[in-house]
């Protein structure tokens, strides 16, 4: 019984880091329409970004996360002034545009490990977490913010894009563009907007994960790709079956390896991937 | 003549067809102009180019006193005091008729935006517009599940909300009930009244009469004729090139 309380708890928190990365990237994708692999850079700058500011310039551990989260944001804003703008200028297709995001990617990773090296870091103070017996399963401090903050962003941008004149102007950016354009909305503005507010997400789950089990400079690319699974799984564009999709995948990762060894997971989410691909490409809810 | 919009030997080509072909027009502040010719003429990319969907080639625009504009873009035109409507209907499919009324209200500063919701004045001027093409009662459906007739009258109330100085509208009458079609001749009377200018793409030559003040007969991507409806539509060539398919 205390496996089983365990393995859901361990679901719920991967389904959460996964819900946190997958948000971002849907709310990206839903008005770019291409697979922005940059995004796994941000999750990396995030995290990098707080070590440098906690570790090295000793800041205050709160606030060397939100630089972190900011400066994460900052560079997806960046990124997107002057390379995907550029490139949707040009009219490049989406294919062009996610090869230039799988460079952007490559050369963010690349930069990090030069800067920081490729070895393995922690961001957590101390050795000894705080740990919470939670039903006869343990889940850490960190893990319990992993849960509140997905949570607390989902609810953000529930209210952000259905309340806020911007949500409005996003969904329209979504549906049509071109008409968007027309009707008077600064569509570039507003894709500024979305890729702060995503990669800043982005950066906030780095930051998390780096709490909970560490950093790498090679840690964006498994996670943009759980992020991507679990966008697929919910429906690709849409932020809430993001998050079922996310929660779905965290599960049956979690409890596929019950009886099997941990690394049969990644393979369990590929699997997962492909039947969806298969049997329901438009995922969960369709759009 | 007090024009508000003119075009100067405007060129548009496709691998090679010449869609619009050094063509000059000149419209009519305040009156209603209809823009017609057989199938393929020019008349929709005449007005592609007039609203940024596509750059020109070669030629001038004017707009309202701004002379000598070689590039329009599709985000210049509520600057320009234009709004359009489409042949084949774009609506945001995925927002409430509401929605996609307020969405184009929205104002342009992206900060406050972020937190901002829509005001009183802009629930009201959302009300206004649905009232006036009876689809206030289907505020909160998605477009998408909208008939294709209620379609085209939420098209026509998002470019009423937009509160321009120059409408084109591009076949706002296909596919629609003869209700619907009172209905939208009304609106488009109502905004000559109010000192607007229409610019009218349109196959029933019924309406084309009752409607517009001056028209433009395309064939080819050139100008093929011009006048008053009455005159134009007895004119030979006219009738030969497109009332005689």
């Amino acid at each position: 019984m205390e496996i089983f309380i365990q393995l859901i708890l361990n679901s719920l928190i991967a389904g959460s880091i996964y819900a946190l990365i997958a948000l971002g990237f849907n709310l990206i994708f839903g008005v770019v329409k291409f697979f922005d692999l940059g995004y796994g850079a941000m999750i990396v700058i995030g995290a990098y970004a707080t070590f440098y500011f906690t570790k090295i310039i000793g800041l205050n551990i709160f606030l060397a996360a939100a630089l972190g989260v900011l400066s994460a944001g900052v560079v997806g804003l960046l990124v997107n002034r002057f390379v995907y703008q550029n490139l949707r200028k040009k009219k490049a297709s989406n294919m062009v545009l996610l090869i230039a995001s799988l460079g952007v990617f490559t050369v963010l990773q690349a930069v990090t490990a030069i800067l920081f090296s490729s070895q393995f870091k922690t961001l957590s103070q101390s050795v000894t977490a705080n740990v919470y017996n939670i039903f006869g399963g343990i889940v850490t401090q960190t893990q319990i913010v992993i849960f509140i903050c997905a949570v607390v962003i989902m609810i953000a941008l529930t209210v952000m894009l259905n309340k806020t004149k911007f949500g409005k102007a996003v969904k329209a950016i979504g549906d049509d563009e071109e008409v968007a354009k027309i009707v008077g909305i600064n569509t570039n503005k507003i894709i500024a907007g979305v890729f702060f507010i995503g990669s800043a997400i982005a950066g906030l789950a780095g930051i998390l994960i780096g709490f909970d089990t560490g950093i790498e400079p090679t840690m964006g690319l498994k996670l943009i790709l759980k992020g991507v699974i679990a966008s697929i799984i919910g429906g690709i564009g849409n932020v809430y079956g993001g998050v079922l999709g996310a929660l779905f995948l965290g599960f049956v990762e979690n409890f596929g390896i019950w009886k099997l060894s941990g690394e049969w997971k990644d393979a369990i989410a590929f699997v997962v991937l492909i039947l969806f691909l298969l049997f329901r490409p438009r995922g969960i809810f369709k759009k | 003549m007090n024009s508000i919009l003119k075009t100067k030997k405007i060129i548009k080509h496709f691998d090679g067809v010449k869609a619009v072909d050094g063509l000059s027009v000149e419209i009519e502040k305040g009156k209603i102009t209809g823009l017609i010719g057989p199938n393929g003429s020019g008349k929709t990319t005449l007005m592609n180019l007039l609203t940024g969907m596509f750059p020109f080639d070669g030629g001038f625009v004017a707009v309202d006193g701004v002379s000598g504009i070689k590039k329009i873009r599709s985000y210049d035109i509520p600057a320009f005091g234009i709004t359009r409507t489409f042949q084949d209907v774009r609506l945001f499919e995925q927002m409430t008729v509401l929605d996609n009324i307020l969405v184009v209200l929205t104002e342009r500063n992206i900060v406050s935006a972020l937190f901002e919701r829509h005001k009183k004045i802009h629930h009201e001027k959302a009300k206004e517009v649905l009232e006036r093409v009876g689809l206030w009662e289907k505020k909160n459906e998605l477009a998408i599940n909208l008939s294709y007739g209620q379609r085209k009258l939420l098209e026509i109330a998002r470019a009423l909300a937009m509160n321009s100085e120059i409408y084109f509208f591009d076949e706002p009458f296909a596919g629609l009930f003869p209700e619907m079609v009172k209905l939208v001749s009304g609106i488009i009377k109502e905004l000559r009244t109010h000192g607007k200018t229409v610019v009218l793409i349109e196959h029933d030559m019924g309406l084309i009469r009752e409607l517009c003040d001056y028209v433009f007969v395309m064939e080819s991507g050139k100008l093929l004729a011009e006048g008053e409806p009455e005159k134009v539509l007895k004119n030979k060539d006219v009738i030969e090139a497109y009332l005689g398919e």
